[in-house]
């Protein structure tokens, strides 16, 4: 043991930031995530200058035509070019992701370290709540919003975000707990630190590798949601593109057009891909613990 | 005066059963520059008895009687005046040095917090102490070291690493917790060695809290015997070592295994097991083990008694020592 440990000693003390890049390099499914992720993000900016075709632009006389060279993807129903429409449709899911994640990541974390910190009724207090909230699926928040506000992007980005402060309330809660029973956060507070001082010096920074991947995986499902809810009519309007509701449309051609389906679930399927296998990669990554081990 | 008093602290823990007392009315006085050694089994109360003196009692637990601190009360003061007291008058270091370093911070940063948060220090001002302290507490190579993580560490240099945050604000007394039980034996003697030398140096008062009789008997001036929650013994180190008055101080240190003892004996213990906090027998908390209890023993609680030759303290808690009762 106390060989190992001097080993270690010598060969960990110079790990810098290169080291880190360095072992992100190595790790195979995180390269892969970070390449369908960014393949994503880089179309999402791209279509904001220039997209093959306009993605809004009806040409009818070139409906339903399969990919070709001057439409890669082929064409939609209305003569549309399906490229361009996923290239402005991932615009939309990372706006969605980024501002519905931020939202819920925000408030649920601080929620979640407040807790832990008083425990008592303020604990109480904050998980019913969001244990009533939870009880609401997303779909219904996103309803009962469009319900009082009318459908559109933005009240599908507040359902999303509400829905997101109860689940990272909950799981910065679960993990904050843990940390204050830890023998280094009795020292802390042995040291004459106050709780303050302790959730953002002690115990904000070692779970900061859970709100990471909690993160990334809520980004993931606030795409699939986001395509859920433009699929259904209560998320994104016609005509800002959309993967869920060109999923939508393209249902009525799946017998005798399957192609048009393929694109955008294949869209939605590898960016949710990309962000989870970023999620664990960083999990790994982001650990001095297990980064160690790497 | 004594730095520090203790008198008649009861300290009364939450449990699925209700309030159970796991401190019962223990006394004891520290001496500036005093060494008072805090011996037991587990679940004795030790160490709730050292986390009262800090006022880091777990939730629901209610601490009476009075701990002084150079007159102060420390059970009254309020979360705010405790603050300035931890870590600055009295400095604690634990059993495990292995969870008690934050595992995410380089060390350097760890030991900086107590100096800006009670002393005030920052920059290259704080530096320099960090690297003094770590200098002092032996850590080789401290100039590399500040920038380690803990896990990059041994477990003897971590426990360095704790003792030079408790030192850090110079404080008047050092509360240890197991300081030595997660390390192996030379380590051990390295890091008691360490904590004798500073207590000397600095002139703080150590309140060393262990259950090895053998840590106990090098290193403090005075010893008190807990059992079941209170302190059953207490006095001069050699003086309670070589006459051993209470029953179960004769059978914690007839428990000691001796390697080459002349003949291979069975290991003594002590019969039966220590009781659930709740369960503790009414008066004497030892009368359900004890080969001498007699009804006394059940229905009045012995107190604390002078015995030993005169000029020396020892005093003990047993209804059937002579001249006790």
């Amino acid at each position: 043991m106390a060989q190992t440990e001097t080993v270690t000693t010598e060969a960990s003390v110079a790990a810098t930031k290169p080291d880190f890049i360095h072992r992100a390099l190595r790790h195979r499914a995180f390269m892969i995530g970070l390449v369908l992720t960014g393949t994503m993000i880089f179309l999402a900016l791209l279509s904001l200058f220039w997209t093959p075709h306009s993605p809004t632009e009806i040409v009818i006389s070139q409906k339903l035509k399969p990919p070709s060279m001057s439409h890669w993807f082929g064409t939609d129903q209305f003569g549309r070019d399906i490229l361009s429409m996923i290239m402005a449709g991932a615009q939309t899911s990372i706006v969605v992701g980024l501002i519905a994640v931020s939202l819920g990541a925000v408030i649920g974390v601080s929620l979640g370290l407040w807790a832990a910190a008083r425990r008592g009724w303020t604990e109480d207090a904050i998980m019913r709540v969001s244990d009533l909230n939870m009880a609401f699926p997303v779909i219904l928040i996103a309803i009962l919003l469009t319900a009082g506000w009318g459908p559109g992007i933005t009240n599908a980005i507040l359902a999303l975000g509400i829905y997101n402060i109860s689940v990272f309330a909950r799981q910065v809660r679960g993990a904050a707990i843990g940390m204050w029973e830890r023998e280094f956060v009795l020292a802390a507070r042995a040291a004459g630190k106050g709780d303050v001082a302790i959730t953002f010096g002690h115990v904000l920074p070692n779970i900061i590798s859970v709100i990471v991947v909690q993160a990334t995986i809520s980004f993931a499902i606030a795409i699939l949601a986001e395509a859920a809810l433009s699929y259904l009519g209560v998320g994104s309007q016609p005509p800002d593109p959309s993967w869920g509701r060109m999923l939508a449309e393209s249902q009525k051609y799946i017998f005798f057009k399957p192609v048009i389906a393929v694109w955008p679930g294949l869209a939605i399927v590898l960016s949710v891909l990309g962000l989870n296998l970023i999620g664990d990669g960083l999990r790994d990554l982001v650990d001095p613990r297990l980064a160690r081990r790497r | 005066m004594a730095l520090l008093s203790v008198e008649d602290l009861t300290v009364e823990l939450q449990t699925s059963r209700g309030m159970a007392a796991a401190v019962r009315g223990v006394s004891f006085e520290l001496e500036r520059g005093g060494t008072l050694g805090i011996v037991g089994e587990s679940g004795c109360g030790k160490s709730i008895t050292a986390l009262s003196l800090l006022g880091l009692l777990p939730d629901g637990a209610r601490a009476t009687g009075r701990i002084e601190l150079d007159g102060t009360d420390l059970l009254s003061l309020d979360e705010a005046a405790l603050c300035r007291i931890r870590g600055n008058r009295i400095a604690m270091i634990f059993q495990e040095p292995m969870t008690s370093l934050n595992p995410v911070h380089r060390i350097g940063r760890q030991i900086v917090e107590p100096l800006r948060l009670h002393r005030g220090l920052r920059g290259a001002g704080a530096q320099e102490e960090v690297l003094r302290l770590l200098d002092r507490v032996g850590l080789p190579d401290p100039a590399r070291r500040i920038n380690a993580y803990p896990h990059q560490l041994s477990g003897g240099q971590r426990q360095r690493v704790m003792i030079a945050i408790a030192l850090s604000c110079a404080p008047d007394i050092l509360l240890a917790d197991e300081p030595t039980t997660a390390l192996d034996v030379t380590i051990q003697g390295q890091i008691l060695g360490l904590i004798n030398e500073l207590v000397e140096d600095s002139g703080m008062g150590l309140i060393l809290i262990s259950h090895d009789l053998g840590v106990i008997g090098e290193t403090v001036d005075k010893v008190a015997v807990m059992y079941g929650g209170a302190v059953v013994e207490q006095g001069d180190t050699d003086n309670l070592f070589n006459n051993l008055a209470h029953p179960y101080s004769q059978g914690l240190f007839a428990a000691v295994p001796r390697p080459g003892a002349a003949r291979p004996d069975r290991l003594q213990t002590i019969r039966g097991t220590v009781p659930e906090l709740t369960d503790l027998p009414p008066a004497c908390t030892f009368a359900d083990r004890c080969a001498m209890a007699t009804d006394i023993c059940w229905r009045q609680v012995p107190k604390m008694a002078a015995i030993g030759p005169r000029g020396t303290v020892h005093q003990t808690a047993c209804h059937h020592v002579e001249g006790v009762g």
